[in-house]
């Protein structure tokens, strides 16, 4: 273990991508064997910046990411790019086409770029993201970018991982509007407006001063960064130096004013809340006879024996007793 | 419809539905691949109500249906025009000679991947694919050296050529030149068809809008400059070959059509000014009557949409197309049989009303053809032509209740297609939305489906194999040596031409193509007559231009649809998720295309089979270099990598991308297995260079599979 983690803070790619493998793994021994890594790799911290991406489908986040992340790599810095790919199919298997619109940045020797099937796991990001973002922190990269999925309700999860949220939406109409109101404002740090060139350009500039007025009417609390809203082109290529200059300048302000360490403390107290929850509810899928009381009780529920909450108290109560 | 008819046709359906034991003269319907139901028996009653062929209307009439000329074949047959090119200009320009000789009548030139993607021999990008699959071309004296001792002023020359169409067209025009012969005279076909390279071929190198406006000003500067050349060639043919239907490949054809005569009308051209030397290509597969079907449906669909844009010159009606044998019918295994294929699919085209036709060589699912396969090819049409009789009358199949009623349907359906694309705003928007592209994809997967499943039957593949697998001579070039002639070549024009002049040319390529003005073929001509090679002028395009990367996702689902509860599929399946379950993840396998081979249709069917089956399937990018392919695998720690390629640079780019995976990892444990065109000779040297398995055409994918998850399963215990 020892010699994994020199070699991923050697920046060694093989031995990156091996330990990914690692953290992203069923297997009952590997995952003891990520859990000591990543412990071990959290003694030395890099000094990543993670921000995540998210946005409906087809709305352009991978292409936003080549346009970005060229415009970035330019700059030398090194950039990771953990990209959560939705298509899995009844099968199981998946394709992972997100590389595809990410060829130019894919080829560059300063970017490390993986690609994960989502597995329909909650929050539209996969098992082990996290740990890949500590890994690629601990291996030097300067930015690392989290694409999730990009279906509703992953805000949330997503949001927990990063220090910048970005939420990239499309020409849209007010109807998406309504979609982000308030609760959206306060997980994202900045709103991108994508296609901003040919035929929908000027309806992607109107986009972009209804979200600026809506935000500034939903504004929350007000000690934080108002929501920035950025108007870009990734395939001209527009835009890039405001983006990049949002994110210093979000980076600056929350570290200024502590925001950005409280919330890396809060994330860390959500994913050990997350981990609690995921184990109990594992141990509780594993205890015996839970599938059959349940089954037992849903047939009382419908047959008027018993109402909804008597029973789920009974449930619980009958596994947290045996505890 | 009389009484008396009636009667005989029920007494007919009677006796049918006895001799096959079934209740309804429907259950013998047959649906194609275009789901259009062929019937067991066609009458008189199916020649009623017809919207769009007119069954009474003559050859060189309207609507053209029966041909565009009224002589046809009688007067004069069809062009023999076969498609060749490999290696260095000398080599083909001797190649032509000599098939000139022997019978062929028209040129049609093959340039290899470099020069199609705007790149010259040198580029590092293209080590392994220069003089491979065509010829290369740098400079105009590389072109001069092509046509050779050949009358310009009376051969025809095609040249396919699309992405890097302007520098191309500027040395054919330039090598006419300087032998002596005025543009005025030059006679021929330029491809030009770039909306079909965004959708299947992939040798496009700008992003779609400003391809588009090359497409315009070679139209607008033929029109004026050049009478008889045809500005264009609309091409189905790479869509069939990518896995196109028949009404998909009709359709979208002729929607580029209209988009291309919407450029030419933007430019200021009136639409008889130009629509003469519009020309289609069209590819003629397996199914006889669908072929035959089609090429009458498009001359009267198109005659139906010239005449709405207001055409009134009769050659701006009428449809004139060349056709080709379809090159993904043809087998690696029992080979021989594809002379038999492609005999059939040149006799739908002929029956169809083709002006001209090319007719593939048997070994071209194994390699470049030989001199001995590319006889039996060019004689194929010359027995057809001298022996059958089949000329001696025009469009012979006419009246038949089958035929006209199939063209009728096709016509139909197609029509409906054109109307969608058209409600999307046009070809240009529905490419760019990936509407087409993804439609095609699902129809080659079901193809490729139905022969895996053995719905299909492929003689010599899926059904009576032959045991005794022939051994078969195949053509070898030594990429190396045609690189060092070329670049030798390249620096000779280099040293000794006016740089400072170039420069100028170069720079107003740039300006013209940023501020949209002037014409850029004529434009190119300077720069190319300033000995300017291919990549310089493409580089100064692309300055202005950018670069066109395609995106590249897959369907999923559609073909494991096929192979519910099928055993084999469901073995796989089975040992898969054994694997999952002791390995913590799925088998991941990362399918590639290198070098400059845009042909994806194969990658792409084995990227949706096998996730399909389980598999997690990285797609790479079109046109990575083997080191790019390296990182990929390594930073995604893939478990195998399958190289897809058809355009025989495996040689070149195999053992590169071994050194590339070892230098990266020294003790990586990825299988490398490679599918596509690769001759048996190669196979050795391919096993020597460490590739676990090797996938020629017409290997079902479920045997790929099985092996593969084999192979993962053993390096992985």
């Amino acid at each position: 273990m020892t010699d994994l983690k020199n070699r991923i803070i050697a920046g060694e790619r093989a031995a990156i991508a091996k330990a990914i493998t690692l953290v992203e793994s069923s297997r009952e021994e590997d995952i003891d064997r990520s859990h000591l890594l990543i412990s071990e790799l959290i003694k030395s911290p890099g000094h990543a910046v993670r921000v995540g991406f998210s946005g409906p489908p087809g709305v352009g986040k991978s292409t936003f990411i080549e346009s970005f992340g060229s415009f970035i790599i330019k700059k030398n810095f090194k950039l990771g790019v953990l990209a959560i790919d939705p298509s899995s199919n009844f099968t199981g298997g998946s394709i992972l086409g997100d590389k595809t619109r990410m060829s130019e940045i894919s080829k560059n020797e300063n970017t490390f770029i993986r690609s994960t099937p989502s597995r329909g796991s909650l929050g539209g990001i996969a098992t082990g993201t996290r740990e890949a973002a500590i890994i690629l922190d601990a291996a030097g990269y300067d930015y690392i970018f989290i694409e999730t999925v990009g279906v509703g309700q992953s805000e949330i999860t997503a949001a927990n991982l990063v220090d910048i949220f970005t939420l990239i939406v499309g020409p849209g109409s007010g109807d998406e509007l309504q979609g982000i109101k308030k609760g959206i404002t306060e997980y994202a740090d900045i709103f991108i407006v994508n296609k901003h060139d040919g035929d929908l350009a000027s309806q992607a500039s109107r986009t972009a001063s209804d979200y600026k007025s809506a935000i500034s009417f939903y504004n929350k609390d007000s000690d934080d960064l108002e929501t920035q809203v950025v108007l870009v082109s990734s395939i001209e290529g527009k835009g890039m130096n405001e983006v990049l200059n949002a994110y210093n300048n979000i980076i600056e302000t929350n570290k200024k004013t502590n925001q950005f360490e409280i919330r890396r403390e809060q994330q860390l107290a959500y994913w050990l809340e997350e981990e609690v929850r995921n184990k109990i509810l594992l141990e509780l899928s594993n205890e015996k006879g839970i599938n059959s009381l349940i089954k037992s009780e849903i047939q009382r529920i419908i047959s008027g024996d018993t109402g909804f909450y008597t029973a789920s108290k009974g449930i619980i109560e009958q596994f947290l007793g045996k505890k | 419809m009389t009484k008396n008819k009636n009667k005989s046709l029920n007494n007919w359906k009677d006796k049918f539905t006895k001799e096959v034991k079934v209740d309804s003269v429907e259950d013998f319907f047959y649906s194609t691949d275009e789901e259009i139901n062929i019937k067991p028996l066609y009458t008189e009653a199916d020649l009623l109500d017809y919207k769009f062929n007119d069954i009474s209307s003559l050859p060189g009439e309207w609507p053209y249906t029966r041909g565009p000329k009224a002589s046809m074949y009688t007067n004069r047959p069809w062009t023999v025009r076969q498609y060749a090119g490999f290696s260095t200009a000398e080599e083909s320009n001797k190649f032509y000679k000599k098939n000139l000789e022997a019978g062929q009548m028209g040129l049609s030139v093959a340039f290899d991947l470099p020069t199609h993607r705007g790149y010259d021999s040198d580029d590092e990008l293209v080590v392994g694919d220069v003089g491979k699959a065509g010829v290369a071309i740098d400079t105009v004296e590389d072109m001069k050296v092509l046509f050779n001792e050949i009358p310009l002023d009376k051969m025809s020359v095609s040249m396919t050529m699309n992405g890097a169409v302007l520098p191309i067209l500027a040395a054919f025009i330039v090598a006419g030149e300087e032998q002596g012969f005025d543009k005025k005279v030059l006679s021929g076909t330029i491809q030009n068809d770039i909306l079909k390279e965004f959708m299947v071929r992939n040798t496009y190198i700008y992003p779609p809008e400003p391809s588009m406006k090359i497409v315009g000003d070679i139209i607008e500067y033929t029109a004026k400059e050049m009478p008889k050349f045809n500005s264009i060639s609309i091409s189905g043919y790479h869509m069939q070959e990518a896995g196109a239907n028949n009404v998909q490949e009709l359709a979208f054809t002729l929607a580029d059509g209209m988009e291309y005569v919407r450029a030419a009308l933007s430019k200021g051209l009136a639409v008889d000014d130009f629509a003469p030397r519009l020309s289609f290509f069209f590819a003629i597969g397996t199914d006889f009557f669908m072929e035959i079907a089609k090429l009458r449906a498009a001359r009267t669909l198109w005659a139906k949409i010239m005449k709405d844009f207001g055409a009134e010159n009769e050659k701006s009606l009428t449809l004139r197309t060349h056709c080709q044998t379809s090159g993904v019918s043809l087998t690696q295994k029992d080979p021989y049989n594809n002379i038999v294929r492609t005999s059939y699919e040149a006799l739908s085209a002929v029956l169809g009303g083709t002006q001209s036709l090319h007719t593939n060589s048997f070994d071209e699912a194994i390699a470049l053809p030989t001199e001995f396969s590319s006889r039996i090819a060019r004689n194929t049409q010359l027995i057809l032509q001298n022996e059958t009789g089949i000329t001696n009358t025009v469009d012979p199949l006419a009246g038949s209740y089958f035929v006209e009623k199939l063209t009728e349907d096709m016509c139909a359906a197609a029509w409906k297609i054109i109307k969608e694309v058209e409600e999307l705003g046009g070809m240009t928007k529905a490419v760019a939305a990936g509407i087409p592209k993804l439609k095609i994809e699902e129809s080659a997967t079901q193809k490729q489906a139905k022969v895996d499943s053995g719905k299909r039957v492929v003689v010599g593949v899926n059904k009576f194999k032959n045991p005794n697998e022939p051994k078969i001579d195949v053509l070898v070039i030594d990429n190396e040596k045609v690189r060092e002639d070329q670049i030798r070549k390249m620096n000779l024009v280099k040293s000794n031409r006016d740089s400072k002049l170039l420069e100028a040319c170069l720079d107003n390529i740039t300006n013209s193509a940023k501020n949209n003005e002037g014409n850029l073929l004529a434009l190119t001509i300077e720069a190319i007559r300033a000995r300017g090679t291919v990549g310089e002028v493409s580089k100064a395009l692309e300055n202005a231009f950018g670069r066109h990367y395609a995106t590249n996702v897959g369907v999923s689902g559609v073909y494991g649809k096929f192979f519910e509860k099928d055993d084999k599929f469901m073995d796989i399946q089975k040992k898969i998720n054994l694997f999952e379950k002791e390995k913590g993840r799925r088998p991941r396998v990362l399918i590639v295309k290198m070098g400059q081979d845009g042909h994806d249709r194969g990658a792409k069917i084995v990227a949706t089979s096998f996730a399909d089956l389980g598999f997690d399937i990285d797609m790479g990018p079109l046109f990575q270099t083997s080191k790019d392919v390296a990182k990929d695998a390594i930073e995604n720690d893939v478990h195998a990598i399958g190289v897809s390629t058809l355009a025989a640079g495996h040689k070149t780019l195999v053992p590169a991308l071994m050194q590339s995976l070892k230098e990266l990892d020294k003790d990586n444990k990825i299988i490398v297995f490679v599918g596509g065109v690769i001759p048996e000779q190669d196979y050795q040297f391919l096993y020597d260079n460490n590739v676990s398995a090797i996938f020629g055409p017409g290997t079902s994918i479920l045997d790929s599979a099985e092996e593969v998850i084999k192979l993962i399963s053993e390096k992985n215990n």
